[in-house]
């Protein structure tokens, strides 16, 4: 039986940082030519689209962005109740930085280089969540 | 033949841009997400960061000139501008935006003048040496192109 598509929420307001996610993402194991990217290029836009759309199954968020940053934009959407996996993404991975993620709500984080390689274990990870939502809604 | 020649100039140039520091893992990365139904991934990506990091770096520049003293917008800047290099794999650059971000720690504007002009110069040898390695990679032809596939 053919899984759940996958919808992933990028917040990225950096064009190259967008094009090698997108790119990781459909490279990630167990991706699939139906899922969706869909992209937010900063937190007030990503709030919105979180309010607006389907939920999505991973939402992976970068931290410096114009208009709302992410440790802001995660707070916001974890406040609307929303528990969609929020994996923060950042260059610098500082432990000042991290905690501030993961006080605001994230689930995860991963520094940016990696998230933009093959071996996206978040990305993996949402994959394997995907098929895994799909297998209990068969039950 | 001729292929063959094109083929091995391409592999030693890439290994002397590993030698000698301008590229690290990270690159190789990015081949990796390179394949048939995206055989210029590399170079568009690649090309978009120097497109990308020219704007950036005016943008320096100018945060130097007019706001000397705010050590945490040259700092933001000089993250974005490192962010987008490590990207690539751009190991010298990276490097010295390190440096860069450290003299803005200490709130020195000599030190973040000093390495902003060595930033300026790394970006300037990797564009230029990168433009080489892709023209080179041109050459030889798509076959080199699609490095691997994805699934």
């Amino acid at each position: 039986m053919a899984r759940k598509m996958i919808r992933v929420l990028l917040v990225e307001d950096e064009e190259i940082h967008r094009v090698m996610a997108r790119a990781a993402v459909k490279a990630a194991a167990g991706a699939e030519d139906d899922d969706v990217l869909d992209v937010a290029e900063n937190g007030a836009a990503a709030v919105r689209r979180v309010r607006e759309v389907a939920p999505y199954d991973l939402i992976l968020m970068d931290r410096q962005m114009p208009v709302m940053d992410g440790h802001e934009a995660t707070r916001r959407i974890r406040a609307m109740g929303v528990t969609t996996p929020i994996v923060a993404v950042s260059s610098d991975g500082l432990p000042a930085d991290v905690e501030a993620f993961i006080g605001a709500g994230a689930d995860h984080f991963t520094p940016k280089v990696s998230q933009a390689t093959r071996q996206c274990r978040p990305c993996d990870a949402c994959m394997r969540h995907g098929q895994q939502y799909m297998i209990d809604l068969c039950k | 033949m001729e292929y063959s020649n094109l083929r091995r100039q391409t592999i030693f140039m890439k290994k002397n841009l590993f030698d000698q520091g301008f590229l690290d893992e990270q690159f190789n990365q990015l081949e990796e997400l390179q394949d048939e139904s995206s055989p210029n991934f590399v170079e568009e990506v690649v090309d978009l960061f120097f497109k990308d990091s020219s704007r950036l770096l005016t943008n320096i520049e100018q945060a130097i000139d007019k706001y000397p003293q705010d050590f945490y917008r040259l700092d933001s800047l000089v993250h974005q501008f490192k962010g987008s290099g490590s990207s690539i794999g751009a190991l010298r650059v990276k490097n010295e935006c390190s440096v860069f971000k450290a003299h803005c720690n200490d709130r020195s504007l000599e030190g973040c003048r000093r390495s902003f002009q060595k930033i300026k110069r790394e970006h300037a040898t990797l564009k230029q040496k990168l433009e080489s390695y892709f023209q080179l990679l041109r050459q030889v032809g798509p076959r080199e192109h699609a490095v691997s596939s994805r699934k």
